[in-house]
């Protein structure tokens, strides 16, 4: 397997804020044990976390580190469901937190009193403030999204912290998911060039304490958190191997206590090993066929169909010859499930079930749209050759096998495939980088992607005409179906403007049925989160909508 | 000879400079770039892109990016990574060390045993023994260090469960001799068992050579104790290739070994390059890459150098 584009489209996969592949979902915690205090547990990572930052930070495996140390005032639970952390409650319209004023948006947070940063310094109000203000300051920041809406932050004492929006933001709840400390941080002309980013401060259960790089980080016992008896570990050691098989092989060998995210593939062994116990959790990581309904071009325009693809009954026809479950059994070790929409769980995931697997029905909906079949078995129509080129990640062993499938069954129906793979850094380029992706020059696409716990910046960036991208915009946006619809458009705006979460949520179902009505995208399968652990480790409990470390102060050992 | 060095180390400078232009053309050409983990996060701004791109001087054109490089460079501030923030020279310093210490293990194993060999097979030629060394070292030749090193580590690691599988040392651990040295074994055997093929077989050659050469006979002739002729008048001439060889491996010293520092997890200059290589990360790699482009040139220096020192035939002119 080729380490360097899987490193790549990890890195390309993982969302900045909440995230993603990696890990978490909701299930329980096989181990009944009690909990015992103290101990070591080492953590197996096979990326080399660049920062830990939490704001520089774009890669998942930084945040499985950062995040043991690092907390904000609100967080995903497995469900979904922003929940406290610092904050005593998460502010909603319901509970007086969230108030409209006119078209602004004021959100206030009442925060937990008593919480002392891993320094013994008291965490209050004005490290919130000064948060927002380094966000906008300092230029090495992942993302101002959400931030650079608010116009002032007010902290009328210090415990309570009024974001005063410049409009209604509906997804607020998933803005800082980090604190920084002021005391520390005030006077430093430049965090980037601090010890910040190699033993950042937090008010975590763990603080790290040594950052030796492609060896290991140390995290250590935070005297000063606030949870009783928390956390159970002493220590938690992170290692830095180069690849997931080194960490299999290390697990096995029980030279480290956790493997932080598997393969489906690599599964069949570990699954028989007595001394290890595997969490599967299903997490919002969609994989897509995604159809090019606009002529390929550089760049293509969504004004002019796709000889082929823009024709619905096309579309229909290749989702009803796309075995699904059949490549999850044979392909993903049946470790996932056939996806609906691109929001596969938690409670925006709407009820839409994409149709099965039908060949003979796809074949009368290709001859019913007047798709003859030729003397070589390929269907045209008017001359058009029903012939479609995929593109995916160079180096991926599963898609490729997927691809070949494909080109097998889509045969069968009359339908050309012909694989075309790009490393993933030229597939996920950007506009100035002619990227095939975002200029529109390709048939089909196949890759995967996750919404955060909010789906709004999904939704509206992958399905509203608004957010194609084109030279006008400098290519913003993710529509890359390149998908045109005046009600869709309407229905986006309207979601983004409703606070209230019911009603976005019957919102967002709507737009969804409508995209899943043209046929714009293959939801193939939902990935799954795979993380190993020792059989003598407890405590941990997946979160789809997070890393395995969200809730590390409950992590015990038994040696 | 003083002025030869300078002479050399003169001409060294224009070639440097093109290996830094040809390397920062290709590191540019490589499609994707350090943005390229920002591209696909829809939590992520086109704005925000601009901004890091501006942030990082990616917005500038590619020849006011190298001239701005080279400027800092030849200055003594070579740049911070984009990934890691942290200082090039530091990232480099940190790694150095690590490097050294395998690499000079290897190189000091390597040579204790490929002597030996290289001799007692020129001089038993065709015997049962130099037929198996001869066999072993084709082996060794031929065999990929990926392939050796995970093979060591699946039965060294996890069959027998002998040895650990990876690191310099068990993190978190005080630091231990015992420890240190058993996490050295497996990297070292791989390197070193390619290392021994090729200096033994060079030396079994060249001191085939030697011992066939008219002086080795007088030697003979004169009645010295064969211990006489091949110690000083055979080996002393027919390791001269190696004085070659040897210098011109020193900058692994330093540069470390890609892979398989890659297979060990070894923390190194190796791993630095290619983690720097996974993520366009250039100031880390032109760094890494200007050492060991000079290491190498000196080292060239110093072979002609050392050459001369040990074969009075030669003349530095």
């Amino acid at each position: 397997m080729n380490t360097l584009s899987v490193a790549r489209r990890i890195l390309v996969g993982s969302i900045a804020l909440l995230v993603i592949s990696a890990c978490g979902g909701s299930t329980t915690s096989p181990t009944a044990v009690t909990p015992t205090r103290g101990g070591t547990l080492t953590v197996a990572i096979w990326q080399e976390p660049n920062t830990l930052n939490p704001l520089y930070g774009t890669q998942t495996v930084a945040q499985v580190v950062w995040e043991v140390a690092v907390e904000g005032l609100v967080r995903a639970d497995p469900d979904g469901n922003y929940i406290p952390v610092l904050a005593t409650q998460t502010p909603t319209l319901k509970n007086g937190g969230v108030k409209l004023n006119g078209s602004r948006l004021d959100v206030t947070y009442k925060l937990l009193s008593g919480v002392k940063w891993s320094d013994g310094q008291p965490f209050s109000s004005a490290d919130v403030k000064f948060t927002w203000e380094t966000i906008l300051k300092d230029p090495k920041v992942s993302t101002r999204e959400g931030y650079d809406k608010i116009d002032s932050v007010d902290t009328p004492d210090a415990q309570t912290v009024i974001l005063h929006y410049k409009e209604i933001y509906a997804p607020y709840a998933s803005r800082f998911q980090w604190l920084l400390p002021k005391h520390l941080l005030e006077g430093v002309a430049d965090i980037s060039k601090s010890d910040y980013v190699r033993t950042p401060l937090g008010t975590g259960p763990f603080k790290i304490t040594e950052f030796k790089s492609a060896d290991h980080i140390t995290a250590e016992r935070n005297p000063n958190y606030r949870q009783k008896d928390r956390p159970y570990l002493d220590k938690i050691i992170f290692r830095s191997v180069p690849s997931r098989e080194v960490a299999i092989a290390q697990l096995k060998a029980g030279e480290v206590d956790v493997m932080w995210n598997l393969l489906e593939a690599q599964l069949s062994d570990l699954e028989k090993n007595p001394d290890i116990k595997l969490l599967v959790t299903p997490g919002p990581t969609v994989e897509r066929l995604e159809f090019n309904l606009a002529k390929p071009g550089t760049p293509a325009d969504p004004a002019v169909p796709h000889p082929v693809l823009g024709d619905a009954k096309m579309r229909e026809a290749l989702l009803l010859a796309t075995p699904k479950q059949r490549l999850i059994d044979k392909l993903l070790a049946g470790k996932a499930k056939p996806g609906d929409s691109p929001i596969s769980i938690g409670f925006f995931s709407p009820a839409i079930r994409q149709e099965d697997y039908d060949p003979k029905k796809a074949k009368s909906l290709l001859d019913a749209a007047g798709w003859a079949v030729g003397g070589d078995g390929i269907r045209s129509r008017n001359g058009v050759r029903a012939h479609l080129v995929i593109t995916t990640t160079t180096g991926d062993k599963v898609r490729e096998q997927v691809e070949q499938v494909l080109v097998d069954e889509w045969k069968q129906i009359g339908v050309e495939l012909e694989i075309k793979n790009v490393p993933s850094s030229v597939l996920f380029g950007s506009w100035s980088q002619n990227a095939p992706r975002k200029k529109g020059n390709f048939d089909i696409n196949m890759y995967a992607s996750s919404p955060d716990p909010d789906p709004h910046e999904t939704i509206s960036g992958r399905f509203s005409s608004t957010q194609i991208p084109t030279a006008a915009n400098n290519g913003a946006g993710f529509n890359y179906n390149r998908y045109v619809n005046a009600d869709v458009d309407r229905l986006i705006a309207q979601a983004g403007q409703t606070a209230d979460s019911d009603a976005r949520k019957k919102l967002y179902g709507a737009i969804l049925k409508d995209v899943n009505d043209a046929y714009t995208n293959i939801w193939l399968y939902n990935r799954s989160g795979i993380d190993g652990y020792r059989a003598n480790v407890g405590g941990y409990l997946g979160n789809g909508w997070d890393n395995l470390t969200w809730n590390s102060q409950d992590w015990y050992v038994k040696r | 000879m003083i002025r030869f060095v300078l002479r050399r180390l003169a001409v060294s400078i224009p070639l440097l400079l093109g290996i830094s232009v040809i390397s920062f053309l290709i590191l540019n050409a490589v499609p994707g770039g350090p943005l390229s983990a920002y591209e696909n996060s829809p939590g992520i701004t086109p704005a925000d892109l601009q901004r890091l791109e501006h942030t990082l001087g990616l917005d500038q054109p590619i020849q006011i990016r190298y001239l701005t490089w080279l400027e800092h460079f030849v200055t003594g501030d070579w740049g911070y990574s984009y990934a890691t923030q942290q200082p090039v020279l530091g990232m480099i310093a940190e790694r150095i060390p690590n490097t050294a210490y395998l690499m000079g293990t290897v190189f000091a194993v390597t040579l204790l045993i490929a002597i030996p060999v290289g001799m007692y097979t020129a001089l038993r030629q065709y015997s049962a023994g130099d037929h198996l060394v001869t066999g072993i070292s084709f082996a060794g030749l031929s065999m990929p260090t990926f392939w050796l090193g995970l093979l060591l580590i699946i039965v060294f690691g996890l069959n027998l469960r002998l040895l650990p599988l990876g690191g310099m040392s068990t993190p978190g651990a005080d630091f231990d001799v015992v420890d240190r040295l058993r996490h050295l074994v497996l990297p070292v055997l791989t390197l070193s068992f390619v290392g021994i093929a090729h200096y033994s077989r060079y030396l079994r050659s060249s001191m085939l050579e030697t011992l066939g050469q008219d002086f080795v006979r007088t030697a003979r002739a004169k009645g010295m104790s064969e211990r006489r002729v091949v110690l000083v008048h055979a080996f002393k001439n027919g390791a001269l290739p190696l004085v070659t060889l040897a210098a011109l491996d020193l900058p692994e010293l330093f540069a470390g070994a890609l892979v398989t520092e890659q297979i060990f997890g070894w923390p190194g200059m190796g791993r630095l390059f290619w983690d720097a290589a996974t993520r366009a990360d250039y100031p880390v790699l032109m760094g890494v890459l200007a050492v060991s482009a000079s290491l190498i040139v000196f080292a060239n220096i110093a072979a002609d150098v050392l050459y001369a020192y040990v074969d009075p035939r030669i003349r530095l002119a």
